[in-house]
């Protein structure tokens, strides 16, 4: 990535020597490098809840809603150092990666022409829905997991609550969601295509469908359903890597200016517009 | 809600002249599609994510077949052809509003966008009142799987067809006023609106029709 932040910054003297030395000299100089870490930091976090959820504590694709009291009990003796590591991980760095994460989804829309209500309702909403959407899974299962002599009834409490927490409550991510889609629509500054607008839409359309995980234990509307969990995390795998990648193209045209980003947008859906050129005749015809 | 950003739309009577033109010269493929591509982006999405939806329907019809069938005959396929007509209806009434918008007649582009949305209401409270027929019959979102299905398809494309309210209502609001009337900006509402309408119709040959 120093390469890509090398051609877009512009460096007024161009560093050179050993990769070190550039990335010394990018992190004294580069006026992205705020920027810069925090894209990295997202992507650091994703790789890292990818590693820790799916495949060491085992949590994604989540077990059967449908299992007893012994088979929860089984279940957290068979992941139990799975758990343990995985969690350990989210929470050694949920903070120093979340915080960035949010604060350049933020930034995006503190960039639009829009009204800082936008961003600032986007940072309370994602703040507060990790808790019970990602945060209150990882103490449940390590509480579990540290107590394997407890009640397997009492364990079977914790599996659900973990469970039934990090499934179904998406409701604040889908607030958030739809906020981002509504700046992503106003704006006038062209930070985001407007087809990731709609992107948005349909990753909050997807965060409905969760709602019956309350309800069934079944291989549909389960926590682990067909519907309600499988199609619902391809969506928002697209959701998230396509936003990665737009943020990242973000930061590469930001002027630190207020008006419109310079640069195409990104996407190959401009030149099915019907006019490719921005007519500035818009502006003065638009103009309250 | 003017657009100014990205694929900006051009002033009406340039949108009128191009339309006609492009029309005219036929050896030239349109190199656009209606509204914003953006817009066409959501289409397919959504149309894949439903079809994901009915794939799934399908999977546990075959495995349930007796059980689908049973239920089914619960439904009143002439509600549901009664819901069909009706947003087939407000399709006609949306493509008419486009058409008279091209054609600078705004007035008429309003009464068909509240036509439209007139259209959308009736479908909404048909199919609340269906709804509230099946409860009473006994049938819930938890009685069986064919129900867990009716319910879900049938309560997702509401909430669509709710999103549509706000879209056609940024449609009206850009015909109201001579300053905006975005044109690009009433045919991507229009293309929501059909595409609303076009995702109920598989709705309701799995749901109702197929046997």
């Amino acid at each position: 990535m120093s390469a890509a932040t090398t051609e877009t910054v512009a460096p007024r003297e161009s560093p050179s020597g050993s990769p070190l030395h550039r990335f010394v000299w990018h992190c004294r100089h580069n006026p992205k490098r705020e920027l810069w870490f925090a894209w990295w930091a997202m992507v650091t976090f994703y790789n890292l809840f990818v590693v820790s959820f799916f495949v060491l504590a085992r949590a994604q694709p989540p077990p059967s809603p449908a299992v007893d009291a012994q088979g929860a009990a089984q279940w957290f003796t068979d992941n139990h150092y799975g758990v343990l590591v995985g969690m350990g991980i989210i929470f050694l760095v949920i903070g120093l990666l979340i915080a960035p994460t949010n604060a350049l989804i933020a930034y995006s829309m503190r960039r639009m022409s829009v009204s800082r209500s936008f961003a600032y309702s986007y940072l309370a909403m994602y703040a507060l829905s990790a808790i019970p959407g990602m945060l209150l899974l990882c103490i449940v299962l390590t509480v579990g997991a540290m107590r394997p002599d407890r009640d397997p009834e009492l364990i079977y409490w914790l599996y659900d609550l973990a469970f039934l927490s990090f499934t179904g409550t998406m409701g604040v991510f889908l607030i958030g969601s739809l906020v981002w889609m509504v700046a992503i629509l106003l704006d006038k500054n062209r930070v985001f295509p407007k087809w990731f607008a709609y992107l948005n839409l349909a990753n909050a359309l997807t965060e409905v469908v969760v709602a019956p995980a309350w309800i069934f234990k079944n291989h549909v509307f389960g926590w682990n359903g067909l519907i309600a969990w499988w199609i619902d995390m391809v969506v928002f795998g697209i959701y998230t890597g396509v936003f990665i990648m737009l943020l990242r193209k973000m930061i590469e045209r930001e002027d630190f200016g207020t008006g419109p980003l310079p640069g195409p947008l990104p996407g190959p859906l401009q030149e099915l517009a019907p006019s490719k050129e921005h007519d500035p005749s818009e502006l003065t015809r638009t103009a309250p | 809600m003017t657009n100014i950003a990205g694929a900006g739309s051009a002033p009406d009577e340039v949108d009128g002249r191009s339309v006609a033109t492009d029309t005219k010269d036929g050896d030239k493929p349109a190199k656009f599609v209606p509204g914003q591509p953006d817009m066409w982006a959501f289409v397919l999405f959504e149309t894949l994510l439903f079809t994901s939806y009915w794939v799934v329907y399908l999977i546990f019809r075959t495995q349930n077949h007796e059980l689908f069938l049973q239920s089914q005959a619960d439904l009143d396929l002439r509600i549901g052809v009664f819901n069909t007509i009706v947003l087939l209806s407000s399709s006609w009434s949306v493509a008419r509003c486009v058409q008279a918008s091209r054609e600078g007649r705004f007035r008429a582009a309003l009464t068909n966008a509240f036509l439209t949305i007139f259209f959308g209401f009736v479908f909404l409270v048909s199919k609340m009142f269906e709804w509230i027929k099946e409860i009473q019959m006994g049938n819930t979102f938890t009685t069986n799987e064919f129900f867990q299905h009716y319910y879900f398809l049938t309560s997702i494309h509401f909430l669509h067809v709710l999103i549509g309210f706000v879209v056609m209502g940024v449609v009206v609001y850009q015909l109201w006023s001579p300053a905006r009337r975005s044109q690009q900006l009433v045919e991507t509402g229009a293309t929501y609106w059909h595409t609303v309408d076009f995702l109920w119709v598989p709705i309701f040959a799995l749901l109702y029709v197929v046997r």
